[in-house]
């Protein structure tokens, strides 16, 4: 039953059009950019920088470096949005269309109705970061060439290079991780979506406490309390891109997000068991 | 046994109270009805059968199970339906009796085709809910209702928003539904003609209260006016008054007798006094004229 039931719930899921807007929206987004530093002088500044660090820049002008960085920008402005998006519809829009309340007058635990949202959720949440690197390595190798990745982020002090097969590993484990942040965002709007409120409310309000948190890690005084900071934990996907991978950070932060999906999911299913559901 | 048993079920929304101290019974194979003016307490009462709205006192139970406790035993063989049909629009008609029906259990392919056909949806069942006439929602809704198989049926305001037709149509559903598979039927309306014309038994709401509950025959017998037809009419209605037997008389053939009086009284006293008497009925008086008395009653209290 909770196959049939989740499968159900897939259905309505990816039957529903605005699901798709995030697929789409990347779409564009990886063309434009791919096309951008294919027609301009973007690559000409990229491949100065690497000169002057010693490296030969032409030879890392690759669809592996561009697909790094449209995932970079993608995955911290867009992901939010789309994770975001779709969380604050799974509870909020059936309340608000009325489907809920038909849902309701059947034996099931509103527990486990929850439980069977969720898990639908955390399954568009991997397709959304699985879509996001297939799109990205598929356009970026239409203007660009096979070849070694470069990265370089410099908030986490990361500058690195891979050849081919390396980066293509690297590169398939960080969207891996970029799963853990697409689910975390979209069970916080999973949360706001169980009180009585509207699904775009429920997804203002995520995007609100994703933005106010990243406020707040950005403060340097905050240095020391940045573990409690949801936003802290949520790009560990970029640390598969240092040369060694510090494990002990993606664990110690995998393990908190964990745990805030796990409050999330609690807060979220006791308001919405205390509340009456009516037309 | 009684399907469904309220007692002492109270609901209130903050300050306001929206059901107090409601005590209901609907045994099986009643149709029943559970009448009220907009905003009487209907729909919350049913909220509270159906677990969607948690009474703030008293008890409710489903088939002998505490819908508060238990819910999910409480509604293992209960099918509902609401005032607007609402389905995923984007989704087939059969798509969406899946999606409902797993909620219950799990529903074979066969039964969901046989239950189409009942309702008459067989060939439109692939096509999308968006495409369907307020009508074949109606039908959709009876459909998702029966699935997988309910021995209740809780109505919402079932023909709320439809045509004419479709009203005509739902009634003769509900009475199928009573007839040819044996349901127990509880069903919340403000329209007095629709619930005469299917109800056995009827509980009246007003401002969060139940204010009358018993058997159709009941409710509309529940008048003291007596048809009467004699020789002279207004000689006969005079010399009862006379004799004290009887408090008014009106439109030449109605009297309505004084308190603590009978008919035999009547027509020992018409007969002695020489009037032949060739009819003395009870008036039986349509549901409105009962629920009407019955608010005005409630509005002087």
């Amino acid at each position: 039953m909770f196959y049939l039931q989740l499968r159900n719930e897939l259905w309505k899921l990816f039957g529903k059009k605005r699901t798709y807007i995030g697929f789409a929206m990347f779409l564009l987004a990886q063309n434009l950019i791919s096309m951008g530093f294919k027609f301009t002088t973007a690559t000409r500044h990229m491949t100065q920088f690497l000169d002057n660090n010693g490296y030969l820049g032409q030879s890392f002008v690759t669809a592996l470096s561009i697909s790094v960085i449209m995932m970079m920008l993608i995955a911290v402005f867009l992901v939010p949005l789309y994770s975001s998006l779709v969380g604050g519809d799974l509870v909020a829009k059936e309340t608000e269309d009325g489907t809920m309340r038909m849902i309701l007058c059947r034996p099931i635990s509103r527990l486990r109705l929850l439980l069977v949202k969720w898990l639908a959720g955390g399954i568009f949440s991997a397709l959304l970061a699985v879509a996001l690197g297939l799109f990205g390595l598929l356009f970026a190798r239409l203007w660009f060439p096979w070849g070694p990745m470069f990265v370089f982020a410099p908030e986490q002090s990361i500058f690195a290079i891979f050849d081919d097969s390396q980066g293509l590993g690297r590169y398939a484990l960080a969207h891996l991780f970029l799963i853990a942040e697409a689910a975390s965002i979209m069970s916080l709007s999973f949360m706001f979506s169980c009180l009585n409120i509207k699904p775009a409310a429920a997804t203002i309000l995520a995007m609100s406490f994703v933005l106010i948190s990243f406020i707040l890690q950005q403060i340097p005084y905050f240095r020391d309390y940045q573990n409690w900071i949801f936003t802290y934990h949520l790009n560990i996907w970029v640390f598969i891109f240092e040369e060694v991978i510090p494990w002990w950070r993606i664990g110690q932060s995998i393990s908190i997000l964990a745990a805030f999906n796990l409050t999330f999911f609690i807060v979220g299913a006791s308001l919405f068991h205390v509340r009456d559901i009516k037309s | 046994m009684k399907l469904v048993e309220l007692s002492k079920a109270r609901k209130d929304f903050g300050k306001r109270t929206a059901v107090l101290d409601m005590d209901l019974a609907v045994g099986a194979g009643d149709i029943f009805g559970l009448l009220g003016h907009n905003g009487a307490g209907k729909s919350t009462a049913i909220g509270m059968m159906l677990g969607q709205v948690w009474p703030t006192a008293g008890a409710v139970r489903l088939f002998g199970h505490d819908v508060t406790l238990n819910r999910q035993q409480a509604l293992q063989k209960v099918g509902a339906i609401f005032e607007t049909p609402v389905f995923y629009d984007y989704l087939s008609g059969r798509r969406n009796l899946e999606i409902f029906s797993h909620f219950t259990g799990p529903t074979p392919a066969a039964k969901i085709d046989e239950v189409i056909e009942w309702v008459g949806l067989k060939g439109r069942e692939g096509a999308k809910v968006r495409t369907y006439s307020h009508g074949m929602r109606a039908r959709l809704a009876i459909a998702q209702a029966l699935l997988p198989a309910p021995e209740l049926l809780i109505l919402d305001e079932p023909s709320d928003g439809l045509d004419p037709e479709g009203i005509h149509e739902m009634r003769q559903t509900i009475h199928r539904l009573h007839r040819e598979l044996g349901l127990t039927i509880l069903l919340s309306s403000h329209l007095l003609n629709e619930v005469e014309m299917l109800c056995t038994r009827i509980a009246v709401m007003n401002q969060g209260r139940k204010v009358f509950e018993g058997g159709l025959a009941e409710a509309k017998n529940a008048g003291n006016w007596w048809r009467l037809a004699t020789s002279d009419f207004t000689a006969a209605a005079a010399k009862l008054r006379e004799a004290g037997l009887v408090s008014a008389a009106r439109d030449g053939q109605y009297l309505a007798l004084a308190e603590n009086r009978g008919s035999e009284e009547v027509v020992r006293c018409l007969v002695e006094l020489g009037f032949p008497v060739y009819e003395l009925a009870r008036e039986e008086q349509d549901l409105e004229k009962f629920y009407l008395a019955l608010m005005e009653k409630e509005r002087r209290q």
